[in-house]
């Protein structure tokens, strides 16, 4: 019954998004103001409406209502509550709707905050936003229905796939979701603009913070599945440039292009058209990504089941494509840029290399995904693209970005003197210079010498940036140095919040160096007793234990691990397996590790014997790697510190509404 | 707007020009971007087909058996064939071998040939495998698994009831353990003259 | 004439990443190294094995990780639990066993289960498009970024009634351009 109603409510939800729509279109058209309302009100209430589906198939999941099919094929009786609620977002349909529950959690945010500003643009949005749900919730009422039903009752669930059965995997696609499906925000305010024609800058100041905060999350989904790939997959590694996992970056590339072409944007008036092509094509990208995953169209092992929304999303991604171009072309003489770059050696011209180099990769990127399947369609070889080809071509390529992160702040706008040049590079080269050799010492090979090389530089600007406002603030103000490094975020948090992120970025990238070039691996069988030694680490295998859980049994194996440096044991590694009563074939694994910053030492148990008497391992030493995770938090502080509204500037906005209100109506 | 008036006094040819370019290139993006979005939904299409198993006409292949043989589908016209997907990884293959072997021993005179194509394996592994179940049907890998794809298996086992003519009569997905069902399938594949021989 | 001098870096970095990739033959060096140093941390392991007939896991595995199971998605056989990838790590300790080297057990896989084994397309027809294509684009649109940039560096700028080194009043900016200017005065 109560399901009925779930179904019901999506279909209102529907019919109602299509009438938002149109009354958001004319409305912006005739400058109606109650059809503008009327859109506002249908964002809301569709928000409401999709939140409780979302709540009953909630209710459906935790109260084991096996008559729906999403729940018996994604749950089970044994299951604990926590993955009860997560699995809404283990399968097709449930993640689905979660994704349009996210959708328009966020377009009733942005309706309700921008609700007496940007009268001409939020019409606009509102209806811009809704074709997305519609999509979605088009999806929904058609091809996957989340209530459907199974027929009958079936005593108990299939079990949920024992992968998502991890912390991580409940907050990852969290994090994704929001990040991803956050896209179609700044997305709205582009086609608000393009339609509104009001090309001037409003739009894009506006939609900085509705980019950074997805952008946020989205890098912060992608860290945690990593981190989940790391712990779960046992392979030694975080990241394999599998399709599902590109199809969450390439989104991110664009994005973070487009959060730094903005800039130029608002402070020199050019790349107007660029910047919209490019959040265009983050969105597109987000749809296309979701479309890959869900479709069948490339095998990965994240991916859903097959199943038939794959032509609806072909036709929409046609209809944004050509919708949005045609668009595009019809406005392009209003998109004119006011200025011009006037030098090489200018910040603007930093900032277009960034572009460049950003959506090289991402084509790269995008290239490489979809290569197999176009050479089996053509030519009908398989091949696979994976970490070597990624590696080869975008590596390179990263590693111009992270030195243009470290030149581009030293550049003036417009144009750097020689005198500026000098005061500006001679003490980061000079950084630079001295990891380079300090690497060069211990390992000589090209890469890590050169990375962390230009790491170092990037951190020495960022020092040298701070310093200097540090210095120069305390002589106006006269405050001591936290203090100062406090007005700094919070004055121009922009800025320096934008070099936090750099510096988060940096301790990634100075991750990925020695996990890419000083990983070691072991692979060894060991008697209880018995000793492994890595680096400077010594194993001793000390036996197993088991443990039942309400729906698996754990077998842990413990192991001593001993510092060959100090002697001293520095604790017990328990790498472990879990087998599922449902689906017994398929063991998951759970590496034990033991984390310093220098290294993690990471042991996958791969299997054993009589009742493990003995037992074979994995080690690998991977170093370095607590910084990613660190770096993780560094940037999501960062892009904190960089949205958190600026105290003139609110004043500033509240302002230009004020104005807007009185000029416009 | 300081960009618009430089913009008149270029003369109205080279405006002209520009403006020709510009619709070139949108037609360029256009396209290139329809291509892509083109190529996905031949991409769709193909793995929705794929889904379908080869029937119909059997497609040919030509396989080098372990022992050195060389032996095409096209060469068995006139006979019944039974191909068998097999990997000596695959634990429900084992199964169905003894079973195979056996109607392969009682039926080769009768105008019936077993072919066993061996998927994504290993020589040593295989050999061992054969041996084990003492299978004296021929036998070979399936180089870069050619004839796997183009029959559109999608694991193994899988056995495919080719008639005399080349014909696919059925597709057996998972292993075959009853001998009933065995023989039923091998009903349908039987030469014409042959089986009327043995029916009588 | 000096603005040949600004495209340098550009022209420099095009060149850098065109033949840091191109050759992938020339990377790999590089990267084989960067292997080997590591592996020779853990000699203690591989040093008896020397003797041929015993390889270690080690041996197998440093193949084993150039090479992608050809059951699943992007899993390296390094670190595959199927059994059939179990049974292919076996074979290449077979075949190290043998005297065979890298390339050669790398061929006899390519040859058993095409190209799909390695990890990235083969140097070969249609597969050269795989990596080309990222290149061309890339070279396009630099070619491009940099010919827009001269024509606008070429076009005198039409503010020329603001001074150069000021920065455009822009509301968000405001602070940093205060800032920069204190920087001037006392940095």
């Amino acid at each position: 019954m109560i399901f009925d109603i779930g179904h019901l409510i999506l279909l209102t939800a529907m019919a109602l998004t299509a009438f938002g729509i149109v009354t958001g279109y004319l409305g912006g058209r005739w400058r109606n103001t109650r059809l503008i309302q009327s859109s506002f009100n249908v964002v809301y209430v569709v928000a409401a409406l999709v939140f409780t589906a979302t709540v009953i198939l909630w209710y459906g999941l935790l109260t084991d209502a096996f008559q729906l099919s999403y729940v018996w094929n994604h749950s089970e009786r044994a299951l604990s509550p926590f993955y009860k609620f997560s699995a809404l977002w283990g399968g097709q349909a449930g993640s689905l709707l979660f994704w349009c529950m996210i959708l328009s959690a966020y377009s009733a945010v942005v309706a309700y905050v921008n609700r007496d500003r940007h009268r001409a643009l939020m019409p606009y949005v509102n209806a811009a936003l809704l074709t997305t749900s519609l999509f979605f919730l088009v999806l929904l009422v058609f091809a996957a229905d989340p209530f459907k039903r199974v027929g009958f009752v079936p005593p108990d669930g299939q079990g949920l796939n024992p992968l998502l059965q991890n912390f991580w995997m409940i907050l990852h696609p969290v994090m994704l979701y929001l990040g991803y499906v956050g896209m179609a925000v700044p997305f709205a305010f582009a086609v608000a603009a393009l339609l509104s024609k009001r090309l001037d800058n409003e739009w894009v100041r506006t939609v900085r913070r509705w980019t950074l905060i997805p952008w946020m999350f989205l890098s912060a989904g992608i860290l945690m599945g990593s981190q989940w790939a790391y712990m779960e997959l046992g392979w030694g590694g975080y990241w394999a440039w599998d399709p599902v996992e590109n199809a969450s970056f390439l989104p991110w590339l664009t994005g973070t292009a487009f959060l730094h072409s903005i800039i130029i944007q608002e402070q020199r008036g050019i790349l107007k058209t660029w910047n919209i092509v490019l959040i265009w094509l983050t969105y597109f990208l987000v749809i296309l990504g979701t479309f890959t995953t869900r479709s069948g169209i490339i095998e990965s092992v994240h991916s859903f089941a097959r199943s038939d929304v794959g032509p609806y999303f072909l036709v929409y991604l046609v209809l944004i494509l050509l919708g949005f171009l045609w668009l595009l072309f019809d406005r392009l003489p209003l998109l004119r840029g006011e200025h011009s770059i006037d030098s090489f050696t200018s910040r603007e011209a930093a900032f277009l290399a960034n572009n460049w180099l950003f959506a090289g990769i991402a084509f790269a990127t995008l290239w490489g995904t979809f290569f197999p399947m176009f050479s089996e369609l053509l030519t009908g070889q398989r091949i696979s693209v994976a970490a070597p080809f990624f590696n080869q071509v975008n590596g390179p390529l990263f590693l111009l970005l992270l030195l243009l992160m470290g030149v581009a702040p030293l550049l003036g706008w417009r144009h750097t003197s020689l005198s500026a040049f000098r005061k500006q590079f001679t003490f980061p080269i000079l950084a630079g210079v001295a990891v380079g050799l300090l690497v060069f010492l211990f390992a000589r090979s090209f890469y890590p010498i050169i990375g962390l090389a230009i790491c170092a530089f990037v951190v020495a600007t960022i020092v040298q940036e701070y310093v200097r406002g540090v210095i120069a603030r305390r002589t106006t103000t006269g405050e001591n140095a936290l203090a100062a490094v406090a007005g700094l975020w919070r004055r121009n948090g922009r800025r320096y919040g934008g070099y936090i992120v750099h510096l988060g970025i940096v301790m990634i990238g100075v991750a990925v160096i020695g996990n890419e070039f000083y990983q070691q691996s072991l692979s060894v069988t060991l008697a209880r007793g018995e000793s492994a030694q890595i680096g400077r680490y010594e194993l001793v295998y000390d036996g197993m234990i088991s443990e039942r859980k309400s729906n698996r049994i754990e077998y842990h194996a413990l192991l001593n691990a001993y510092n060959l440096d100090s002697g001293r044991r520095v604790g017990v590694i328990t790498p472990q397996r879990n087998i599922y009563d449902k689906t017994p074939d398929m063991p998951t694994s759970e590496v034990g590790l033991h984390v310093t910053p220098f290294e993690d030492v990471y042991v996958v148990l791969n299997g054993w014997e009589s009742g493990g008497a003995s037992a074979t391992f994995t080690i690998y030493i991977n170093p370095l790697t607590l910084w990613m995770w660190i770096g993780g938090v560094v940037l999501v502080l960062g892009t904190l510190i960089a949205a958190w509204p600026h105290p003139t500037q609110r004043r500033s906005e509240v302002v230009r509404s004020l104005a807007y209100a009185t000029g416009d109506d | 707007m300081a960009e618009g008036v430089t913009e008149r006094t270029v003369s109205a040819e080279a405006q002209q020009m520009h403006r020709r370019s510009v619709r070139i290139w949108q037609a360029v993006f256009t396209l290139v971007l329809v291509g892509f979005i083109a190529l996905l939904a031949a991409r769709l299409i193909q793995t929705n087909q794929s889904e379908h198993r080869a029937s119909g006409q059997a497609p040919p292949f030509t396989f080098t058996t372990f022992d050195g043989e060389t032996i095409s589908l096209e060469d068995l016209r006139g006979k019944g064939v039974v191909l068998n997907f097999w990997a000596s990884w695959c634990a429900p293959c084992r199964d169905e071998a003894p079973l195979l072997e056996a109607m392969w021993r009682r039926e080769k005179d009768n105008g019936i040939v077993f072919i066993g194509l061996d998927y994504l394996d290993q020589e040593p592994a295989a050999r061992a495998y054969l041996a084990e179940f003492n299978i004296t049907y021929p036998n070979g890998p399936d180089l870069q698994s050619a004839a796997a794809r183009r029959y559109g298996i999608k694991g193994v086992p899988e056995t495919f009831f080719i008639d005399p003519d080349g014909v696919i009569q059925e597709l057996v997905v998972g292993p075959i353990v009853n001998q009933a069902q065995m023989e039923a399938l091998l009903d349908k594949i039987r030469p014409h003259s042959l089986s009327q021989e043995s029916g009588g | 004439m000096h603005r040949i001098k600004y495209a340098l870096p550009f022209l420099l970095v095009g060149a850098l990443a065109f033949l840091a990739v191109l050759s992938p033959g020339n990377a790999e060096p590089a990267m084989a190294q960067a292997g080997a140093a590591s592996s020779s941390t853990d000699t203690r392991v591989t040093q008896n094995s020397a003797t041929a007939n015993s390889v270690t896991p080690n041996e197998v595995n440093e193949v084993a990780k150039e090479l992608w199971c050809p059951l699943c998605n992007g899993v390296r056989l390094d670190a595959c639990e199927l059994k059939a990838c179990e049974q292919m790590r076996d074979m290449i300790a077979e075949q190290l066993a043998e005297g065979w080297n890298k390339e050669q057990i790398k061929n006899y896989f390519i040859e058993q289960y095409g190209p799909q084994v390695l990890g990235a397309p083969p140097l070969e027809g249609f597969n050269w498009l795989a990596w080309i294509l990222p290149f061309v684009a890339l070279a396009a649109g630099g070619v491009f970024l940099w010919r827009t940039m001269q024509r606008m560096v070429a076009s005198p700028p039409q503010e020329a009634t603001i001074p150069k080194e000021e920065t455009l009043p822009s509301v968000t900016d405001a602070y940093s351009r205060r800032l920069e200017e204190e920087l001037k005065r006392y940095g």
